[in-house]
């Protein structure tokens, strides 16, 4: 009897369940331009922006502030829409926004790095094409236009369907990664600035010997050479010095799959020297154990124990009174500070560093998004210069001071007024670097653009981002299908490759490496490679270089 | 259930119900939340048979390659599943032989104590950690055992030693992991076991007392047979287990160094499912989980009663 009772009971409600999940939720995505009158829409519209949450000791609400109200402001007059802003946490952005995106729950414009993501998104259906809104809108739309150009709108247009899923936002700054040091130690012991290889491992050693004299008591924390678990990008000067600055275009794409470039030859030799470093007591022994976005390791910086590290050009800068440098100033000394350098010689004598084009985060708009056009005028808006200039700079007086030449010199500000990132680069989503209205002004300004910062430092680090540059081009095939799915899955693997072939013992590192490089090749490596060789046949033919 | 067997014999069913319906009313809701959360979400399990869409429904998505066994075929090809399983069954069952045992032994010390504040204050102390999540505990874990700015290491390297690597040697890895497993679980496993204990006959005691048995004749002859079926009971809920695993354990404990150890089945799902958006091939990951797990639970219960013990059903 009660076994009947239960099984009559599961079995009604399996049925009525199964009934109420088949229903589907259909949505159309066309909109009338008619809609609008003068760019405003008759009824107000409402979308939700992504916005990176970068956690900033003192930082202000990153959905909440003087600037997302600006911009809630502007887009609600202008256009009519309101707009609501989503926080998602920077460092951990891709996990993030890929949950949000398998919850259905991702805001209407999406921002990321990782173009994968967004092309095994749209494979499942689950992206908005955007060619049509792109140029059926384009009169709507000059702001975004003029700013981002062909080249980057239709950056990723499929050559052959010509979809379009994402919108790639401009590098105003194509800098990149450097490598920095500690002035005042290398004055102590009457040093020069590295300019080879070997002159740096020098260094490391004379700081790895002297610790006594660099740290005193605190002898015991000296790290004369501080990487993270993300090798690839926190000795990307070390590895781009041994690839071959005249590589091929052809021979750079098929296995350029990687941005940390572990699948370049010469990186494997890069490892070894710094696995030779490891094994020699120059790094940071803990270093694989801290996951991303952990402060651990810039404490560490800020405390002084740390002798030299190579991260984003400006990184010792950022971030005003919390800054790293102000940090050595107020803790070690009035003239501790980390100067950037130029020290890895590639095979040529020069100093190549591989930046990417004018690329960077990428804007998409999940199917989620029911007002597309309303997105499409929110990117139009937030890409107009003036907008662009006041988030960068904001107010006279709060964000910043007008100097005697009329250079806009950043102040750090306090409260509400904060800028939780950079030049507010977050809230620019189709902007990233200094960029006001005229060319004059920026050039004029960015040195000044780090409150507290010797604006000679930020001229220098400046200079050397620049020198010897191979800038990316766009070899454009396509969606890659090997490479969807597998982009996390990767990206874990080669760190772990990174990771282990740095610790491991000088004599086992080639067994290392090999054994975690087979891994990766395996686990879609191979696959990538041999697509994207055979796509460039496809396209280019038997050209090695793009036009 | 006997009761139950001689009410019916007794009584029509109408009868039956009607002198019975308010434990049936009471069973509703229990029932509701099952199915609801339990049984609705399996309609989804045919995921792993299709071929994952978005915009479809799952009535609506087409069937995957191979006579919907495609994912199955693939996730077993895939190293890296592999090593999960490996890692899954490896970590779990050294916790079981590790961390089983230790509440029990824990429970039959408690037991031993006479002066009572003592030994609330040390139960106490043992259920803390319980209290704890893996992502603080981790944390705990990083501060002690850093290889470098690890307290312990600091202390090991003071006294003129090598630092161990706690974290990043696989090997030192599992050991962790597990000890810390353990550290967490004791306390708490143990309070089932005490309650048991409480249970067993006092006169049983004094019957071996006059029979002259001593404190350790006693717990063997007394005590562990007293608590036989609870220990039974749990370790097949434990057995059933064998293939499932926390996430945040080891997600906490994890670090690029020892992957290789310490990627497992939940991890992997995590990573290659949702990161990677593969959720057809994931969900025949976790389908294959659920198939093992059931048949490890089935097995042990046959077991234990063909040993004579009562199981979990």
């Amino acid at each position: 009897m009660k076994k009947k009772l239960v099984s009559l009971l599961l079995a009604g409600v399996m049925v009525l369940s199964m009934a109420a999940c088949g229903g589907k939720d259909g949505k159309s995505v066309s909109k009338g331009s008619d809609e609008l009158v003068d760019g405003k829409f008759k009824e107000t519209k409402k979308i939700t922006v992504e916005i990176y949450d970068r956690g900033n000791d003192g930082g202000s609400d990153p959905e909440n502030n003087k600037f997302t109200e600006y911009i809630k402001k502007g887009m609600l007059e202008d256009h009519n829409v309101e707009v609501t802003f989503k926080k998602v946490p920077r460092w951990t952005e891709v996990d993030d926004i890929n949950n949000l995106l398998a919850a259905k729950e991702a805001p209407d414009i999406c921002v990321t790095y990782s173009y994968p993501t967004i092309q095994t998104y749209a494979q499942m259906g689950g992206v908005i094409d955007l060619s049509t809104y792109v140029t059926e809108y384009k009169d709507e739309l000059p702001n975004l236009w003029n700013w981002l150009t062909e080249t980057n709108i239709n950056w990723d247009k499929d050559p052959q369907d010509g979809t379009l899923w994402a919108i790639e936002a401009k590098l105003a700054v194509s800098n990149r990664v450097l490598t920095f040091v500690r002035q005042d130690w290398l004055d102590k012991l009457g040093m020069k600035a590295p300019t080879t290889k070997a002159e740096f491992e020098a260094m490391l050693v004379a700081f790895r010997d002297n610790a006594e004299t660099l740290l005193g008591a605190d002898a015991d924390k000296m790290i004369p050479y501080s990487v993270s678990y993300d090798v690839g990008w926190r000795a990307a000067t070390l590895i781009e010095s041994f690839l071959d600055p005249k590589m091929s275009d052809k021979e750079y794409y098929i296995n350029g799959f990687d941005d940390r470039k572990v699948t370049q030859n010469g990186t494997k030799e890069a490892i070894r020297l710094l696995n030779k470093w490891y094994n020699m007591g120059l790094m940071w022994k803990d270093f694989a154990l801290y996951g991303s976005g952990d402060t651990t390791e810039d404490s560490m910086m800020k405390a002084g124990y740390v002798g030299a590290f190579t991260h984003n050009w400006d990184y010792p800068y950022r971030n005003g009174e919390d800054s790293i440098n102000a940090n050595l100033k107020r803790e070690v000394g009035e003239n501790a500070k980390f100067v950037a350098i130029d020290c890895f010689e590639d095979k040529n004598g020069g100093y190549t560093k591989f930046v990417s084009g004018p690329i960077d985060r990428k804007i998409f708009f999940p199917t989620t998004n029911d007002e597309p056009l309303a997105s499409m005028l929110y990117l139009d808006w937030i890409s107009d210069p003036e907008h662009i200039q006041y988030l960068q700079i904001g107010d006279e007086g709060i964000n910043h001071t007008v100097t005697a030449d009329g250079a806009i010199a950043i102040q750090a500000a306090t409260g509400n007024d904060i800028q939780n990132s950079g030049m507010n680069i977050d809230y620019t989503i189709t902007c990233n670097g200094l960029k006001l209205v005229s060319d004059e002004l920026t050039n004029k300004s960015r040195a000044l653009n780090y409150p507290g910062i010797d604006p000679e430092d930020v001229v220098k680090a400046h200079t050397i981002a620049n020198t010897d540059l191979r800038v990316g081009k766009n070899v454009n095939v396509g969606a890659i299908e090997a490479e969807q799915g597998v982009g996390d899955t990767l990206s874990a693997k080669r760190d772990q490759l990174y990771d282990n072939a740095v610790v491991a013992s000088v004599a086992d590192f080639d067994k290392v490496w090999d054994e975690y490089m087979k891994d990766y090749m395996s686990a879609g490596g191979e696959a990538i490679k041999a697509e994207r060789e055979q796509k460039w046949k496809q396209f280019f033919g038997d050209s090695d270089t793009l036009k | 259930m006997k009761k139950n067997k001689v009410a019916k014999t007794r009584m029509t069913p109408r009868a039956y119900m009607k002198r019975y319906w308010q434990l049936y009313a009471l069973l509703a809701l229990p029932m509701l939340y099952l199915i609801i959360f339990k049984y609705a979400p399996m309609i989804y399990v045919q995921v792993a048979f299709k071929k994952y869409s978005i915009v479809q429904s799952v009535w609506e998505m087409p069937w995957a390659k191979n006579h919907g066994f495609e994912y199955f075929i693939k996730a077993f090809s895939n190293n890296d599943f592999r090593y999960a399983l490996r890692n899954t069954l490896t970590l779990n069952l050294l916790d079981l032989i590790i961390g089983f045992p230790a509440p029990i032994i824990f429970a039959l010390i408690i037991n031993e104590l006479c002066f009572k504040k003592f030994k609330r204050v040390i139960q106490t102390i043992a259920y803390m950690p319980h209290f704890l999540s893996w992502v603080i505990i981790a944390s705990l874990a990083l501060q002690l055992f850093a290889p470098n700015a690890g307290l312990v290491n600091m202390i090991i390297k003071d006294l003129g030693g090598e630092a161990i690597p706690f974290l990043n040697e696989e090997k030192h890895w599992v050991g962790t992991y597990i000890g810390f497993g353990v550290w967490q679980n004791f306390g708490w496993g143990s309070i089932v076991y005490l309650a048991a204990i409480a249970g067993i006959n006092p006169e049983l005691y004094e019957a071996a007392s006059v029979d002259g048995a001593g404190r350790f004749r006693k717990m063997w002859h007394v005590t562990l047979p007293g608590i036989k079926p609870t220990i039974v009971v749990l370790l097949i809920m434990n057995l059933g287990n064998i293939l499932g695993s926390s996430f945040d354990r080891p997600f906490a404990f994890q670090n690029p160094l020892v992957m290789k150890v310490a990627d497992v089945i939940s991890t992997y799902v995590y990573r290659v499912g949702i990161r990677g958006l593969q959720f057809s091939l994931t969900t025949a990951v976790g389908l294959f989980q659920s198939v093992v797990g059931v048949f490890f639970l089935l097995m042990a219960n046959w077991i234990s009663r063909r040993l004579g013990e009562r199981g979990i059903w």
